[in-house]
């Protein structure tokens, strides 16, 4: 920690230079947010580098800030530049006709191996995935209605916690499961996303 | 068990709210910072848009600007929400708090200045924007540099003399409330070309004042 310490510090000040010459340089508008993008995650660094479990609670929120602002300005480039939307499919690949099922069901399997809430991100990739390519004509109310049981299930695991502690493996497991269904339920809206429905 | 130990800055506190190990608190200065704060969100609150008329040179005639009430709503909701921000910064007793304040004002300034169709003004709030996002670096950065010297992010501690705060950290935190309320210099562009949504406008003023009179405090008092 002693060493650790200085010798990061230095490398983002070293890496604060470069981000910011750059942005000093680069002329394009697109390009500069993302260099803005880049240049944010040094913050984050900074915060990481204290290593201990409240640097760790704060660097959510700083990432959520982050990623708010970079929605604001490129919201605000959108409407500068008279963007619209491309009709029509925007593009077509050969893998994402034959592959969405197998991947789908490789990350879906290790994602339910995993559990918990790694376990659910990387499970949701694969629904992401799926639906991205597939294009989605299901139900919204099935997922919403899974995804808030599985809410339900996860605060009666921290009840076990709380009153009867001695069945913890019990409760583990459930809020292990219960937040893997529900971040996979919630994230595997995003994926339909992009083939625009009426719903979305 | 609280006492605030440097009262000839902010003076004794008045009212103190503890959640958990954050403790928001009052002296007679940010009580006074907050005051002026709630009675600007409530005059956008209860005011109503200008409704703006160009007249045509040389002769009498004159047309009325159409003004979008959708955009002027979101307009109105960025800047109440960029009051309740101003609010929990003059209020917050803890640096990192005050940070995520301090940049939601930024993001809040954004929306307030992206609500207009006009070309100059949203290349102004776009700069603004580029300059916002740049300034969190600085402001996380400093908090994170006085949580790693000192231990703590409380300004109960901080504000002791028991704890040395380094001078970089005050620096970083200064620079980065500097780029989150910049956002005067670039309304400007608004304000020129007289785009409408004038009380509303007035929250940006606001909300950049009260952060630098408050990140003078706290900066002084560490």
């Amino acid at each position: 920690m002693e060493i650790a310490y200085p010798v990061g510090l230095v490398v983002v000040a070293a890496a604060i230079i470069i981000g910011f010459t750059a942005l000093v340089r680069e002329k394009d508008d697109l390009q500069r947010i993302l260099l803005v993008d880049l240049a944010e995650v040094l913050g984050l660094v900074l915060i990481a580098l204290v290593a201990t479990d409240l640097a760790e609670a704060l660097i959510l929120p700083g990432l959520v800030v982050g990623i708010s602002e970079l929605l604001a300005v490129s919201e605000v480039y959108i409407a500068r530049e008279g963007l619209k939307e491309p009709t029509g499919p925007a593009f077509r690949l050969e893998v994402m006709e034959s592959a969405p099922g197998i991947l789908a069901l490789i990350l879906v399997a290790h994602g339910i191996i995993l559990s918990g809430f790694t376990g659910g991100a990387i499970a949701a990739v694969g629904a992401v995935f799926y639906f991205m390519c597939r294009g989605h004509n299901e139900q919204f109310e099935l997922i919403e209605t899974v995804s808030g049981y599985a809410w339900a299930i996860w605060i009666a695991a921290f009840l076990i916690f709380m009153f009867l502690p001695q069945y913890w493996f019990f409760g583990v497991m459930m809020a292990g499961g219960a937040i893997l269904v529900k971040v996979m339920a919630k994230m595997s809206l995003v994926g339909t996303m992009r083939r625009g429905g009426p719903d979305v | 068990m609280f006492n605030l130990p440097t009262p000839h800055i902010g003076g004794p506190e008045l009212f103190v709210l503890e959640f958990g190990d954050i403790v928001a608190y009052f002296s007679p200065y940010t009580a006074l910072l907050f005051a002026f704060a709630v009675l600007f969100t409530v005059l956008v609150i209860v005011s109503r848009p200008e409704r703006q008329v160009d007249i045509a040179f040389g002769g009498d005639a004159y047309y009325t600007k159409e003004v979008d009430p959708d955009l002027l709503r979101f307009q109105r909701f960025m800047a109440i929400a960029c009051g309740l921000a101003t609010l929990g910064a003059m209020v917050t007793g803890d640096v990192f708090n005050f940070t995520l304040f301090a940049s939601m004002i930024g993001i809040t300034n954004i929306g307030i200045v992206a609500a207009y169709r006009n070309r100059h003004v949203l290349n102004a709030a776009f700069q603004y924007g580029i300059v916002a996002m740049l300034a969190t670096v600085p402001l996380f950065g400093g908090a994170a540099i006085i949580l790693s010297s000192t231990g703590t992010l409380s300004m109960w501690e901080l504000f002791g003399g028991a704890v040395a705060v380094p001078l970089i950290a005050k620096a970083f935190l200064v620079l980065g409330v500097m780029g989150e309320g910049m956002a005067p210099f670039y309304i400007a562009k608004a304000e020129i070309t007289r785009a409408q949504g004038a009380p509303f406008i007035l929250m940006v003023h606001v909300s950049s004042l009260l952060l630098f009179l408050r990140v003078m405090e706290i900066v002084i008092s560490m």
